[in-house]
């Protein structure tokens, strides 16, 4: 029966090799480029928002910011809740895109804030 | 090692009720489905034909259902005894059942065997209703009682009917032994063809077996092991309940690729 400890011993292993591996790739929920024409001048910014967790949030936050202009695409990440997104400088700043992201709606009179930023790089 | 074994079971249903009471105070926007390897066979159809991932599926769901192929292939479904907290729960019902009625409800042989085939068409309806109808939403929520039960019964997109589903395989698990693991769990069929490679699994040693068959009254999976030399079957899970109710010293053992 002392063979039997290999299962334990494998189930540990098994899921930190989960754990390893999940962080040796990324593969993007929602990729979206919103203009046709990418500007001259592009820049990148990464959030780390909360509430990005599933592709339904991932295209309410697209609807959220993909028609200010200077915005020219999302990527979001939800196993890290992160949506990159790039943008013209000339246009918009990053702290206006947050603006829009965070902006709560109403409905039936009350109001819902989805997301909030947590971080930035 | 049957001792060990419901101490890991434990382990990983207490993990799973904090992370539960964790979600309900709001400490956490993960769920038992964060955990759950079952989502990772649904995210491998978007994720190679279309390179994404659909609802709230991502590389931590995929990596766990092939850490649990692997688990599978070296130990049959011992994941449904050691790790799954449904699994735990139901085994415990089935005890507890024991305990208090003295038998539980087998269903006979002619009504077992087309139920038990039963959870392949759960399996194929789950996947294709998600991979077409819910466009790669996991509408399956509504009705796994894994996730009704773990997220106590509060979770995204439940339905009304989904409290009565959750309450509903408790009580029949009170009756009938191991009813979700063996009538419904397409996680379970999911892996079933794996299972029968294991290359850990019990031998009955002929010279020291005294033919009691007190190993079958304690297989939560009514495997017949007094009648087997070798337990292939697809349901063991390797949970040690019929060495751990053996009173012969080494008519069973453990053997690894058949040593």
């Amino acid at each position: 029966m002392k063979k039997g400890i290999i299962i334990p011993v494998a189930v540990v292993l098994l899921i930190l090799l989960a754990y390893a591996t999940t962080n040796a790739y990324r593969v993007p929920t929602l990729q979206m480029q919103f203009v046709e024409e990418r500007p001259a001048t592009v820049e990148m910014i990464e959030y780390e928002v909360a509430g990005l967790t599933c592709r339904g949030k991932s295209m309410g936050f697209a609807r959220m910011i993909g028609s200010t202009p200077g915005v020219i695409s999302l990527t979001t990440y939800v196993r890290t809740t992160t949506a990159i997104v790039e943008y013209d400088p000339e246009l918009i700043t990053p702290d206006e895109i947050v603006r829009l992201f965070e902006t709560p709606f109403v409905h039936e009179g009350e109001e819902y804030q989805l997301f909030e930023e947590l971080g930035r790089r | 090692m049957r001792a060990l074994r419901r101490l890991v079971q434990f382990i990983f249903l207490a993990g799973t009720v904090a992370l539960l009471v964790r979600g309900m105070n709001g400490a956490t926007p993960n769920t038992c489905e964060t955990y759950c390897p079952f989502a990772g066979l649904v995210a491998l159809y978007p994720l190679l034909r279309y390179q994404t991932y659909t609802c709230a599926m991502n590389e931590f769901h995929v990596a766990l259902f092939v850490s649990l192929v692997g688990l599978t292939v070296l130990s049959k479904k011992s994941f449904c005894s050691w790790i799954c907290p449904l699994g735990a729960v139901q085994e415990w019902f089935w005890r507890l059942s024991r305990k208090l009625f003295g038998r539980t409800i087998t269903l006979p042989r002619p009504l077992d065997r087309p139920l038990i085939a039963l959870r392949y068409l759960v399996l194929v309806a789950v996947l294709g209703m998600t991979w077409t109808v819910w466009q790669g939403d996991l509408g399956f929520r509504a009705y796994d009682p894994f996730y009704i039960i773990f997220t106590g019964f509060q979770g995204h997109e439940l339905l009304g009917f989904s409290l009565f589903i959750g309450i509903g395989v408790l009580i029949v698990a009170l009756l009938v032994p191991m009813f979700w693991c063996r009538y419904l769990c397409p996680l379970g069929a999911a892996i079933d063809p794996l299972s029968r490679l294991g290359f850990l699994r019990l031998r009955r040693v002929l010279s020291a077996c005294t033919d009691c068959g007190k190993c079958d009254e304690a297989c939560p999976e009514r495997i017949p092991v007094s009648q087997l030399d070798d337990v292939t079957a697809r349901d063991c899970t390797n949970c040690f309940e019929c060495t751990g109710a053996c009173p012969e010293p080494g008519a069973l053992e453990l053997t690894l690729l058949g040593k």
